[in-house]
């Protein structure tokens, strides 16, 4: 809307030659100029340049539509607002599920089952709608290299044994999930910029980005000047894209966050660690020498980007092999948290009794605290009483 | 009359060739007439009655200014204006601590900013003031319209529901508990459809969309003149990136300001606005402070800043001329925006037409 021309917002013939003159072609530099200027610009009096200037507004002003207008779209197709997780009470809480036409973001440590989710979204997605999904092509930018083809089958046919009941099934859903690898912030924001084409024509009903965080830490050091203000530009500008990708569409868009700590005492500077490890020794130490406040583990990227995302699900360690999911930011559910445990299926929410104990009130979401895990090599024993279905977790602790 | 020339709001070109020829004053060009004028200086007659109408038009303008009477600038006693803000109405929050310290709730004709971290309520506080200010007159509201402009896409219609059936669910039991006839008629018109009829949404995606519609505004408020808030939720998103020029920023913003205040006096609403909180990295330390620098602090009449201690939300007065800065609690719950734990009940025997917002809580609801 920004970028179209003034030729096309119905001026005559000869006010845009005019205006071309001083370098004027689009309906936003139009817009910038303060009325005196535009005086100059197009020769009129004022009462004339006021009228054009509505001219103008009114090629790029949006449509109006009443809440009630939008309240019976929704409820006109009710199956396309929400993609249900298949978390019965995580879906409860969301009203439905991932909501549609946001963005929604997974924060967690490393090895909580954010690829997990990602991949079981992506099987879930390409269901039909008669079971929960979709029905669609899934776009998934993958800059770790986590994404795993033997286990999104695994877990396709471990969680929906009764439709997956051929190999073709199985094929025919892998050949709907479209994956990139990207490896720099440019080709993410290049990508993210073509995907609107991708979008039409593989019929995609769901955008998952794993990770956003780690390209953006990998080339932003927040430490040295001016880098601040680059990431939190990079970060808007690729937000204010997904949140039109996702609201043109009426899709999902998955973003993955990684952790960072922050130094709440003390010369208060926001230390964005590089790598995850580290960040497992800080939060050692801390709680060795008994000072907790010294700093806490809570989301990266910043405060702006906590503002860009519309839903925020935390991924956090509880006790092996049971980790935590906490909605911290939703626009339309409340704080709470639900135990799951990672299977060959998925993600499996566990109906935990001791949940009561605890009171769990949330705070702001960009300063959540979250749990890492704190010993690498200590339960052992308690690993050997559960039963091993949690192959991933044995190996993890192992190479910890 | 005796206005200069180069003041008077005419084309440039024009204004140059009044100047070569000698013009000095309005009056010479109204006492010269269209033909004189067009021979003068080499105009065709119908661009001299054109730019002569012009004229007499501020030259009227500026007459009935002087002489005191209505126009575009109005001048009137401080006492005229004690009880015209007097029988003002404002926008309730449901928050009774909230609308406490703001003086009644949120202002007509003045420019609310709400600053706050993520996640800590704002869209939540707006959606629950476009639900608010259409409570008819009876039940204590201002009976109007509101108008929606959404830049961050975080409006959900479905909370917009949960929120109005709230509001029309309370206004059913004020009914209930007082028996006024106009209670009930005022509930025929008050349903969830027609609240939700009654808020225009625009959604922007970028600053040149937003600089459109508010330009548009004037006009959109004349055809529905019912409207009596215009909230933009998230007035700093699209100026936050993509903006090298700094100093075009802080002129377009300042623009925009300036037309909101104009259309916030015109046409008696209130506007709302919500900003977000940046990090400002100091020598020792680094700070939460409201987005968009510190020129943009003045373009707001009050500033309510919202922000986390631990687990509570609070809400602080920032700026406000009229009342002290205080800090108040508040919670977010599925009826909307409301108070920490609910008001000390006054009964008293005709506690009822004390307040006709509020209805005496029975012990039930205590909760």
């Amino acid at each position: 809307m920004a970028a179209k021309k003034l030729r096309r917002a119905q001026l005559s013939q000869e006010m845009c030659e005019r205006l071309r003159r001083y370098q004027i072609t689009t309906c936003q530099e139009f817009l910038c100029l303060s009325l005196l200027e535009l005086m100059k610009v197009t020769g009129q009096s004022y009462y004339e340049v006021q009228k054009l200037l509505c001219k103008v507004s009114r090629a790029c002003a949006p449509r109006m539509q009443t809440a009630y207008e939008m309240k019976l779209r929704k409820s006109g197709n009710p199956s396309s607002a929400f993609l249900s997780t298949t978390l019965h009470s995580l879906d409860r809480i969301l009203h439905g599920g991932v909501p549609c036409g946001s963005l929604t973001e997974i924060t967690s440590p490393p090895g909580c089952g954010k690829t997990q989710f990602c991949i079981m979204l992506s099987v879930l997605a390409t269901l039909p709608i008669s079971m929960g999904g979709l029905d669609g092509a899934v776009i998934y930018i993958d800059t770790e290299s986590a994404f795993s083809a033997e286990r999104l089958i695994e877990m396709a046919a471990k969680r929906f044994p009764a439709y997956f009941d051929s190999d073709e099934k199985l094929l025919c859903m892998t050949r709907s999930i479209h994956l990139y690898r990207e490896l720099t912030c440019c080709s993410v924001l290049k990508r993210i910029m073509s995907l609107e084409e991708e979008v039409i024509s593989k019929k995609v009903k769901l955008i998952i980005i794993d990770s956003v965080a780690s390209v953006v830490r990998k080339e932003f050091d927040t430490k040295l000047q001016g880098n601040l203000a680059e990431r939190s530009n990079f970060l808007t500008r690729g937000a204010s894209v997904l949140k039109y990708l996702a609201e043109e569409f009426s899709i999902p868009v998955i973003l993955t966050n990684q952790i960072t700590t922050s130094l709440s005492s003390g010369p208060g500077i926001r230390a964005d660690l590089v790598s995850p490890a580290d960040d497992l020794s800080l939060s050692e130490g801390s709680s060795v020498s008994g000072k907790r406040d010294s700093g806490c583990v809570t989301a990266a990227l910043g405060n702006t980007w906590s503002h860009s995302v519309n839903t925020r699900l935390i991924l956090q360690y509880h006790d092996l092999p049971t980790r935590q999911l906490l909605v911290a930011k939703s626009p339309v559910a409340p704080f709470s948290t639900f135990f799951y445990t990672i299977e060959k299926s998925g993600l499996v929410l566990q109906d935990r009794k001791d949940q009561t104990n605890l009171v769990w009130e949330g705070t702001n979401p960009a300063l959540q605290p979250i749990r890492v895990r704190s010993s690498a090599l200590k339960d052992t024993s308690h690993d050997a009483a559960l039963p091993s279905t949690t192959g991933e977790t044995s190996r993890n602790t192992s190479n910890l | 009359m005796q206005r200069e020339v180069g003041t008077l709001p005419l084309a440039p070109a024009l204004r140059a060739r009044l100047a070569a020829a000698g013009f000095q004053t309005a009056q010479e060009l109204l006492d010269t007439g269209p033909c004189g004028l067009s021979k003068e200086i080499g105009i065709s007659r119908e661009e001299a009655l054109e730019a002569l109408q012009v004229v007499r038009q501020e030259c009227h303008g500026d007459a009935a200014r002087t002489a005191g009477g209505s126009g575009a600038t109005r001048k009137c006693t401080a006492l005229e204006l004690l009880e015209e803000e007097q029988a003002q109405g404002f926008i309730i929050t449901f928050c009774s601590a909230l609308d406490n310290i703001l003086g009644g709730g949120v202002q007509l004709t003045k420019i609310t900013e709400i600053c706050g971290a993520p996640g800590v309520g704002k869209t939540q506080l707006c959606m629950q003031l476009a639900v608010d200010v259409q409570i008819p007159e009876c039940f204590g509201g201002v009976a109007g319209e509101a108008v929606f402009i959404d830049t961050e896409g975080s409006f959900m219609v479905d909370r917009v529901v949960d929120i109005a059936a709230a509001c029309v669910q309370h206004c059913h039991l004020i009914a209930e508990a007082q028996q006024e006839e106009d209670h009930r008629k005022a509930l025929e018109t008050f349903s969830l459809e027609n609240i939700l009829s009654h808020i225009y949404y625009f959604r922007c995606r970028d600053y040149t969309e937003l600089l459109a519609q508010v330009y548009l505004l004037p006009e959109f408020l004349s055809e529905h003149s019912k409207v009596r808030l215009v909230v933009i939720d998230g007035i700093a998103f699209p100026f936050r990136h993509d903006f090298e020029d700094l100093s075009l920023r802080t002129r377009l913003l300042n623009g925009l300001a300036q037309q909101l205040i104009i259309i916030a006096n015109d046409h008696k609403s209130a506007v709302v606005l919500t900003n977000q909180m940046t990090t400002r990295i100091g020598q020792s330390q680094s700070t939460l402070v409201p987005a968009l620098g510190e020129s943009w602090g003045h373009a707001a009449t009050v500033r309510l800043i919202f922000h986390w201690d631990n687990s509570q939300r609070l809400a602080t007065l920032y700026k406000s001329p009229s009342q002290k800065e205080s800090t108040v609690a508040y919670h977010i719950t599925s009826h909307g925006f409301r108070d920490v734990q609910p008001p000390a009940v006054t009964h008293s025997a005709e506690g009822t037409e004390l307040n006709p917002r509020k209805r005496p809580r029975t012990e039930e609801e205590k909760q």
